[in-house]
């Protein structure tokens, strides 16, 4: 892999990207920034602009406005776009050529590596004993992992994996999540889209949200879920501990749920906020720490389900 | 760049040729040269056995509900009485007779003419002239499926994305299809050779052809020239409709629509005789000296029609480059 020529430590940056189609704003003044190496995940509800983001890096949707970069280069170069693997919405190959000779066929037109290149990407998707099939007899899930091996040609610097687990089955659910980590390790760039948040947690060490075509939240996912820290407390006096918790500083917020304190504030902070009970008299009887998901992330900061898009009930 | 797009057009091959498609509209095309030089053959042969036919038409026969019917020259002028026809009238037969000895003063012209039509040269500008309007049907059909299959499978983002540039794909699958589109003409002519030199032997004649080699070669040219603004008119529907359906509906429809519409108009309005002269179809037509329909051929003004073709060539291929090369690029739109 060739080292990346744009920012310090971006592989893309983006600036007011805008895409309009009419009336109808599909991405709203997108500012991006995709760290270099890793997993970036890309998260939205379907219809959130996602893929025409995509489209958009890959120069294959004109931008309304605003800017891309990719390696530091405008977005469409042909010498760019070879130091990049994509599998964007569904795996599209030639239905009457063998899942070999597809590959054969982009890995020339892209000049991406040399043909032995192609068995050890077949194997590496599992599909070394169908691979000369016709791809229309494939099924979803070998389409799939077609499409995988597709974005692998050439070692790219940086790959964009839209939605890699649809129609796969739990197994290969599994193995497509260790397949992205793997990819992710040595300095190459990961760009994952999914709506299936618990599995993007699992895997990815940046995300970026986005929810009606509009940049919620973007970091390193652990900073975000941290920053989101509470934790269920029970005292003998809580209408008084909620008073005194509320002045103090390191607490962000002070709630009430299941007839409990919910305080969001840092765990390593939790000492400070006990001891400071404890001197006005109020014991804490329970202080139980509340996990965040990137699902439940998602829910508190957009309000929306994550798969639909629809608002929470 | 030029190198890229030859690079482009070899992969492009390497699609086009594992699809049973172009074998098929390879074995028409072969399949209507043959016709050609057979059809030839036989009425060389019904010429030479039967000296002419005269038809008979239902209204000369005295008995009534009888088809039209045909006699051969050869048995009218026999002094055999076995060989006439009894249920026609002798001044009927006296007539027929008379147009047959009129045909029999031109027959060795006629002989020499058929016997040219199926023996090379001479065979082959006539082959290719019959083939010219189905080639104009099969590289539509082919055209129209080798674009539309990247919108119809979803294919153009895939290709795309691996940085071969929008402008040289585009040109790599017209310059694909110029060249296949010739070298389908090349195997149907050497089909023709053969089948030429076959009946040739067969006809087992003393005659000689008069025709001259150049004159193949010319029509071989002037067919392969004639399907290149055929093949960018159907680019240019396929990538404004992101279709090839559309592209082969248009591509196959236009051809008869013109000519319909000439006809139809022509009738009515004399100067749109003249507007016709700026329609591809006609224009093709006057190019190659090929005659749509089996009917007169148009007027052959090369120039013109050369002119008129590249002005279709380069305007539908500019504006088909220049939708390929700014529009947005979408997901499968079904079909292929």
């Amino acid at each position: 892999m060739t080292e990346p020529t744009g920012g310090p430590d971006l592989v893309i940056e983006t600036t007011g990207l805008t895409k309009r189609y009419g009336d109808v704003v599909a991405v709203d003044q997108l500012s991006l920034q995709v760290p270099r190496g890793g997993v970036f995940g890309f998260l939205g509800p379907n219809g959130s602009g996602k893929t025409t983001t995509m489209g958009m890096l890959l120069g294959l949707v004109q931008p309304t406005s605003g800017e891309a970069r990719i390696f530091g280069d405008a977005v469409g170069r042909s010498d760019t776009l070879r130091r990049i693997g994509a599998m964007v919405e569904s795996p599209t190959f030639y239905p009457y050529l063998s899942g070999r000779a597809n590959l054969r066929y982009f890995q020339a037109i892209g000049r991406r590596g040399s043909p032995a290149d192609i068995d050890r990407l077949l194997e590496l998707v599992d599909l070394g004993k169908r691979a000369d099939s016709k791809f229309a007899t494939y099924s979803l899930g070998m389409k799939q992992r077609l499409g995988i091996a597709c974005a692998l040609l050439g070692e790219p610097d940086l790959v964009f994996l839209d939605e890699p687990t649809n129609g796969l089955d739990p197994a290969g659910v599994v193995e497509v999540r260790e397949l992205v980590r793997d990819l992710g390790k040595g300095g190459r760039t990961i760009v994952l889209s999914s709506h299936l948040l618990a599995e993007t947690e699992l895997v990815c060490d940046h995300v970026a949200v986005l929810g009606k075509g509009k940049l919620i939240v973007q970091g390193n996912i652990k900073a975000l879920l941290h920053e989101k820290d509470s934790f269920w407390l029970g005292t003998t006096d809580d209408a008084a501990a909620a008073t005194l918790l509320a002045t103090l500083p390191a607490v962000e917020k002070v709630a009430t749920g299941q007839g409990e304190l919910v305080v969001t504030a840092p765990p390593a902070r939790a000492a400070e906020i006990t001891r400071a009970l404890a001197q006005a008299g109020i014991y804490v009887t329970k202080l139980v720490p509340i996990r965040h998901t990137l699902e439940s992330f998602f829910m508190e900061i957009t309000g929306t389900d994550p798969t639909t898009g629809r608002g929470l009930s | 760049m030029i190198g890229r797009i030859g690079d482009l057009a070899i992969w492009e091959w390497f699609k086009l040729r594992r699809r049973w498609m172009l074998w098929i509209l390879l074995a028409f095309a072969i399949l209507f040269a043959q016709l050609a030089v057979w059809g030839s053959f036989f009425s060389y042969q019904n010429l030479r056995t039967t000296g002419g036919e005269i038809t008979v038409p239902a209204t000369l026969q005295s008995q009534q509900g009888r088809a039209p019917r045909t006699l051969a020259c050869n048995d009218l002028l026999s002094a055999d009485p076995a060989r006439q026809p009894t249920d026609l009238d002798s001044q009927v037969l006296d007539g027929m007779r008379a147009q047959c000895r009129q045909q029999l003063a031109t027959q060795p012209q006629r002989l020499q003419r058929a016997y040219e039509n199926l023996t090379l040269p001479g065979s082959i500008p006539l082959a290719l002239g019959t083939l010219q309007t189905l080639g104009l049907i099969l590289i539509a059909v082919l055209t129209a499926s080798a674009i539309g299959i990247d919108y119809g499978a979803g294919t153009l983002r895939s290709v795309l994305v691996q940085g071969t540039g929008r402008w040289p794909y585009l040109a790599a699958k017209l310059l694909t299809l110029v060249i296949l589109a010739g070298l389908a003409l090349i195997v149907a002519t050497v089909s023709v050779v053969i089948s030429s030199a076959i009946a040739e032997r067969l006809a087992a004649a003393a005659a000689a052809s008069t025709a001259a080699w150049s004159s193949a070669g010319i029509a071989l040219w002037k067919a392969w020239l004639s399907l290149i603004p055929y093949i960018t008119l159907t680019t240019f529907v396929t990538v404004l409709a992101r279709s090839s359906a559309a592209g082969m509906a248009i591509g196959l429809g236009y051809y008869f629509a013109e000519q319909i519409l000439v006809a139809l108009l022509s009738n009515f309005f004399s100067w749109f005789a003249n507007v016709a002269e700026y329609l591809p179809v006609h224009s093709i037509s006057a190019w190659s000296g090929s005659t749509p329909f089996g009917g007169p051929a148009a007027p052959a003004d090369l120039a013109h029609a050369g002119f008129v073709l590249v002005g279709y060539t380069l305007v539908l291929g500019g504006l088909a480059f220049w939708l390929f090369q700014r529009r947005d690029v979408q997901g499968a739109t079904g079909g292929g």
